[in-house]
């Protein structure tokens, strides 16, 4: 089992507006356990986040270094909406995994297109099995790009792969304007590729090739 | 997912911006179409309020309701019972509700000066 523990937050969501408050602020349809991504006014990522429907609450799980400013945004938006949110990453940890791995008691697991997240209490004993290097090349190796990589606050969407997580008809939210428009017109700009060797544009970099974020005619 | 422990996690605090007394004004095209809306019947208020999304990450949100259990201030405008969250106040102090007439893009608008920037449909603003 290829397992490798990512240095996420664990944010619990409750209130009967959850999922109408995250799908009004992010670029996927939120209708139940999903992937999205949170843009800011000029459609730059926040961070792209694991939705996941737990019970009545909903657990957003996303990028730790990122946590802040996500809770900035989310903060001041909640105004009479019935959200109350938690933080309560201290008290798990998140894996991926990119093999199926199992449901038990627990551990919550989730299948992306990344792979299965896996968010386990710390009592629960799993163990990584890739070093960051493997994690790495078999990410360069996929196409699957990674907050704090290829995902960062300083591209949209469609720079980093992240097109099938922009929903084409949601409606309304932060950036959506900004992103149509870049689709319609089919001027998305940059693209993640992967490429051989190590270019000096190389993002992350495997054993043969790297992803970089090209112009690609 | 360690939800035995979810419930003693303290709840992260919101930003609570002032509550301040809102002063709405509402134009005698818009009282007029209230009327025809409402009829005789005044249990009924107008709530005004605002929740997140849109374009520019704020909505305006116009229901009529007979009673909320949201937080709300109550004014009363031309005969009409308006109501104000509380936690949108801020947001609204000022505004004036309109009613425009045409085709596409008609019915009730908000005219607010709080807001710095507005999306084309005029449904959402930050």
């Amino acid at each position: 089992m290829r397992v490798y523990q990512l240095d996420s937050y664990v944010l619990l969501l409750s209130g009967r507006d959850c999922l109408q408050f995250l799908d009004g602020l992010s670029t996927n349809k939120v209708n139940g356990t999903c992937t999205t991504v949170f843009t800011n006014t000029n459609a730059k990522i926040i961070d792209m986040v694991e939705v996941i429907i737990v019970g009545e609450n909903v657990a957003l799980v996303g990028h730790n270094p990122y946590k802040n400013n996500l809770l900035n945004h989310l903060n001041s938006r909640i105004l009479q909406q019935d959200v109350v949110m938690r933080d309560i990453s201290e008290f798990n940890k998140v894996y991926i995994s990119f093999d199926k791995y199992p449901q038990s008691n627990n551990i919550t697991v989730v299948n992306t297109f990344r792979g299965w997240i896996i968010v386990a209490p710390n009592s629960e004993d799993i163990t990584s099995t890739l070093t960051k290097d493997e994690f790495n090349n078999y990410r360069v190796e996929q196409l699957i790009p990674h907050q704090g990589f290829e995902i960062t606050p300083l591209v949209h969407p469609f720079n980093c792969g992240l097109d099938e997580l922009v929903h084409e008809a949601k409606g309304c939210y932060i950036g959506q304007e900004i992103l149509t428009r870049m689709r319609s017109r089919n001027k998305m700009g940059k693209s993640l590729i992967r490429v051989d060797g190590e270019p000096d544009d190389a993002i992350t970099c495997g054993k043969t090739h790297s992803l970089v974020i090209r112009k690609v005619d | 997912m360690d939800c035995g422990t979810c419930e003693t996690a303290p709840a992260i605090e919101v930003i609570k911006p002032k509550v301040v007394d809102a002063n709405l004004t509402i134009t005698d095209k818009a009282i007029d179409m209230l009327t025809e809306a409402f009829g005789d019947d005044r249990s009924h208020a107008l709530l005004v309020g605002v929740l997140s999304g849109g374009c520019s990450g704020y909505m305006y949100d116009l229901q009529i309701v007979e009673n909320t259990d949201i937080d709300c201030q109550e004014l009363v405008i031309s005969g009409f019972r308006v109501l104000v969250p509380n936690a949108s106040s801020h947001l609204l102090d000022g505004i004036e509700v309109d009613y425009v007439d045409r085709l596409m893009g008609g019915g009730f608008k908000i005219n607010n000066p709080n807001a710095s920037s507005s999306c084309g449909c005029g449904e959402s603003f930050a």
